[in-house]
């Protein structure tokens, strides 16, 4: 049986019909189209679904769509602000932090999810960020080099 | 060999990536991300039995669920598809492998028939309602077990389980053997994993009725052989098939094969007419993505008293799994067991095997992983045995620079190093000296800190007959409006190419980097060329791409040279004009060539054709397509390398095993964009570092695997990363015209001898020995325990 569900999505109110069992990366994904939140394993531990729910950094295959009704959800999607590139991917380019992609719009909302606490992080704290995204790629450190010069110069 | 390397900016610059752009703003196109109208969805049934005859499946139930299209059988499909082509050898052509499995499963996990629905969720609850009944047969998992006679057969078209032979020996080896001080012996296995892209494999196949033509969008690496093999299953025309491969979210190795799934989804689309998609799920891609390593190597090194290396004879047994296709695995190690040494006495036999596993296949590091952790290990317990530093006996036994090009005993052709001065900096780096002090002082303190050297050799742009060619392409074409595209003939998946390739472009043509655009992975624009694996982009797809700049900065030359009164020669491009060197206000503009070439063919030298477009190709020029007399070839165009150095402490209570720093040189040659390669090191070395301590594919002795999930396949994260120091020196490859080498897998090759060779140094107050991996921490207690008790019956 479909719901209707409501919710914000990157400042935007949106609205769609789910299944019960609809996973709300997929309702981003196929409902909503928004395909920068991407799927890599579906059972919560390689992170690249990463969005932020009311604030706070989720896999997005680990809820169902209807548990987000009326909240408050971010995706990749909504970091760059009228066509500027958030402090963020702005290092994420710089530092080298990316190679095929995949893996780089859950981190970078790991990431956000960090920096938005306006806390100044440690680089412990950036690593317990982001250590439940997993990238084959990069080795991490140039991440964890773009996270830190991000954090510098982080402003909302 | 000596040869020019004219080598100027942006080549070598560390270019910020063009393609990033997309992937921070979650722009990029994955297949997974396109969803045409009308799209139907798969999903398949899968064997839950290693070895079984299929009795029966039963599909009707699945066929009357909701949103249900179709439900196909193996029986449904065999006789309207033709099997995969096979190749590598004669006992491997008799293999057939279809999209799904007919009368019998040979793996966990293969694909036996598929369901196409609205969605993916409904094409999943129509898997749950097929029911398959299975007559079980008996199961051979171990490799060598599947070699004894009355073994179960897993290809009864084959006859037996040993599905591929190599045999090679230098004359007199035996008598190296026999003359020899010291001989040492050791049974060494590289232990199974898998690659884990982030993003799994995904296929969206759409047949077009009224033009009778098919694109197919896959997650692939190799997008023109692909193309090729659909039409070959389906016998349907080349020339109608499109294959696309968008952005791709990392293969390692992994996406360059053809799959079962992806030769079915241009089927099923032919047969509903409707678009049809199928991403892997992250069990799926460990239960059929291909396996990598797993070669049990019975091996021994005969040596004089003073550490000098004499010979090698090596025994492989390779365990390809269910319905292997392929050969580099065992040939990429089976000719390079000499690795860095100067060893010219050599004997080596090989066997693939086949079992009840998933199909083995390109893994980063594919073979040469399997032969250069074999042999770093058995050097360093040669040292050992001779009680002599691990430095000194490689440095004793290194090829020399000035030997190169050098052909190994098999043949094979290494084109450049200087592995003494990698290793030297590499120890200075590590500060090796004091760390063998502090070694032995911590000793004292109870602290098991131990020291692991490698160094390890990688073959990189194989070249071989039909399977992965010589060469590579790029066409560059400046249009009317003075827009600039290459269309390289590789995909990439990470790897940065349109940043490279255009910084090779822009650094031959003088037009401006950010003006270059590289298009790729699309059979339909670009060239012809075989897929992106074995390091080999560097190595011959940046030299074409080099060529074709050559040849369109030849040509722009030419037209200004007319137009200017003044020779070719003294022209020079740049700031969008072509100008005289020695006087810099006798100019043309480049958009006047341009539309010269166009619009003003009259202004053209003779017998210059119009347009501006050129096609450059590269092609090794170092490669052997036949043996000689003896055996002897080579195969792979060029040989980078790494020195390691590794500094570990054990916990020999927990097992747990902490990189207190792992030093690194590595030679790739000239890079193209040292950045890149950075970037490309830390991941690979990483990736070598998961492999070493924390991932492996397990199966229990009815072929059921065990570690299907993220949660029992650990990747490394953010929290294993060590103390890294990574620097390169140079050595330029003398074969190609930018002097670079692959530079993809060796920081993968690292870490497993580096590792083990640490651990072992570190555990060797308790008489440790490793001979499996990986080194995770109950294996280690359980290693500190069988040695405890050993010495205690001693």
């Amino acid at each position: 049986m479909l719901k209707k569900i409501s919710l914000t999505v990157n400042g935007k109110l949106c609205s769609g019909e789910v299944e019960s069992r609809t996973l709300l990366a997929h309702f981003l994904r196929d409902g909503l189209r928004l395909t920068g939140t991407h799927l890599g394993c579906v059972v919560g531990r390689c992170g690249a679904c990463t969005v932020l729910w009311n604030g706070a950094p989720v896999k997005s295959c680990m809820v169902f769509a209807v548990q987000a009704a009326g909240d408050d959800i971010v995706t990749v999607e909504g970091l760059a602000q009228d066509k500027r590139l958030h402090p963020l991917q702005e290092a994420f380019w710089k530092n080298d932090a990316v190679e095929c992609g995949y893996c780089t719009p859950g981190m970078l909302m790991s990431a956000y999810g960090l920096l938005d606490k306006r806390i100044k992080p440690t680089e412990k704290d950036i690593e317990r960020a982001i250590s439940g995204n997993l990238c084959r790629c990069t080795g991490y450190g140039n991440i964890v080099a773009a996270i830190k010069e991000a954090a510098l110069n982080f402003t909302k | 060999m000596i040869m020019e390397f004219p080598i100027t900016p942006p080549i070598g610059d560390r270019v910020k990536r063009k393609e990033t752009l997309r992937f921070v703003t979650g722009t990029g196109h994955y297949v997974d991300d396109l969803l045409p109208p009308g799209t139907l969805h798969a999903a398949f049934v899968r064997s839950s039995c290693a070895h079984a005859r299929i009795k029966g499946v039963a599909v009707e139930a699945a066929r009357a669920m909701p949103g249900v299209h179709a439900v196909f059988t193996g029986e449904d499909i065999a006789h309207q598809v033709k099997p995969l082509r096979v190749g590598g050898s004669s006992l491997l052509r008799q293999i057939k492998l279809y999209p799904l499995a007919v009368d019998k499963v040979r793996y966990y996990g293969e694909p036996l028939a598929v369901v196409v629905a609205d969605n993916r969720y409904l094409a999943e609850d129509a898997v749950e309602a097929v029911s398959v009944d299975y007559s079980p047969l008996p199961v051979v998992i171990d490799p060598e077990a599947a070699m004894e006679p009355g073994a179960p057969i897993v290809h009864e078209d084959v006859g037996s389980n040993i599905v591929y032979k190599y045999h090679f020996a230098t004359d007199g080896i035996d008598k190296v053997f026999q003359d020899a001080d010291v001989v040492v012996r050791e049974r060494i296995r590289s232990h199974r994993i898998a690659a884990c892209p982030i993003e799994p494999r995904a296929y969206l196949a759409h047949y077009n009725k009224e033009e009778d033509s098919l694109t197919m969008w896959s997650a692939t690496a190799n997008p023109h052989s692909l193309r090729g093999r659909i039409g070959d299953i389906l016998d349907f025309p080349e020339g109608k098939i499109r294959v696309i491969a968008p952005d791709v979210g990392g293969s390692f190795g992994v996406k360059i094969q053809t799959y079962q799934e992806e030769l079915l989804l241009p089927y099923l689309s032919r047969e509903l007419g409707r678009p049809i998609k199928w991403c892997e799920t992250r069990v799926e891609h460990m239960r059929n993505g291909r396996h990598g390593r797993d070669q049990i190597h019975t091996i021994e090194m005969a040596l004089k008293k003073d550490g000098t290396m004499l010979g090698i004879k090596d025994k492989i047994i390779a365990d390809m799994g269910s319905t292997y296709t392929v050969d580099h695995s065992i040939m990429a190690a089976a000719l390079y067991m000499t690795g860095v040494y100067q060893i010219q006495n050599y004997a080596v036999d090989a066997f693939g095997i086949s079992t009840n596993k998933t199909t083995h296949g390109s893994l980063r590091g594919i073979g040469k992983a399997d032969a250069s952790y074999v042999l770093e290990r058995l050097v360093d317990i040669a040292a050992r045995e001779l009680k002599l530093d691990p430095i000194d006996i490689r440095m004793k036994n290194f090829i020399p620079p000035e030997a190169f090009p050098y052909r190994n005993a098999t043949g094979a052709l290494y084109d450049s190093g200087q592995y003494q001065l990698a290793l030297k900096r590499t120890a200075a780096m590590a500060g090796y000296e004091q760390r063998r002090k502090e070694q032995a002082e911590l000793r004292k303190r109870g602290i098991y800190r131990g020291i692991g050297v490698a160094l390890v050799m990688e073959p990189t742009s194989s070249s071989r007959i039909h399977a992965t060619g010589g060469y590579a392409s790029c066409r560059l074409r400046i249009d009317p409006s003075g827009a600039v595209t290459v269309f390289s003939s590789m995909g990439e998946q990470g790897q940065g190419h349109e940043t490279t390739i255009a910084q090779i472009v822009a650094s031959q043509t003088g037009i401006p980097f950010d003006k270059i655009t590289v298009i790729h992975g699309d059979t339909l624009p670009t060239p012809y060329g075989f897929g992106t694996g074995s390091s080999r982009s560097s190595v011959v797809l940046m030299p074409s791409a080099w060529v074709a700049g050559k040849l369109m900065r030849d040509k722009i030359l030419g037209i200004a040279a007319r137009q200017l009164g003044v020779a070719p020669e003294k022209l020079e491009i740049g700031d969008g004009k072509v100008f005289v060197r020695e006087n810099h206000q006798q100019s043309i503009a480049v958009m006047e060539i341009v539309r010269t070439a166009y619009g003003a063919i009259h202004l053209l030298p003779e017998n210059m054709e119009p347009g501006l477009e050129v096609t450059g190709y590269f092609v090794n020029p170092n490669i052997d397509y036949a043996p000689d007399a003896k055996g002897r070839m080579n195969t792979f165009s060029s040989y980078p390398y790494a020195a390691v150095i590794a500094v570990v402490d054990v916990d020999v209570e927990t097992g747990m095993i902490k990189i207190v720093k792992y030093a690194t040189v590595h030679d790739c040659g000239n890079m193209i964009n040292p950045q890149i390669v950075d970037t490309q090191q830390q991941g690979s070395i990483m990736q070598g570092i998961g492999a070493a301590l924390y991932e492996e594919l397990r199966y229990d002795e009815d072929g059921q695997l065990l570690t299907s999930t993220f949660m029992d396949y650990r990747l490394p994260s953010v929290e294993e990363v060590p103390e890294l120091a990574l620097e390169h020196i140079v050595t330029p490859n003398p074969f190609t015209p930018l002097g670079a080498k692959g530079a993809g897998e060796t920081g993968m090759l690292g870490p497993p001898p580096a590792l083990c060779n640490a651990v072992e140094d570190a555990l060797s107050p308790l008489g440790v020995k490793i001979r499996e991996t990986p080194l995770t921490p109950d294996r280690i207690l359980n290693l500190i325990e069988q040695a405890q008790a050993t010495s205690h019956h001693a």
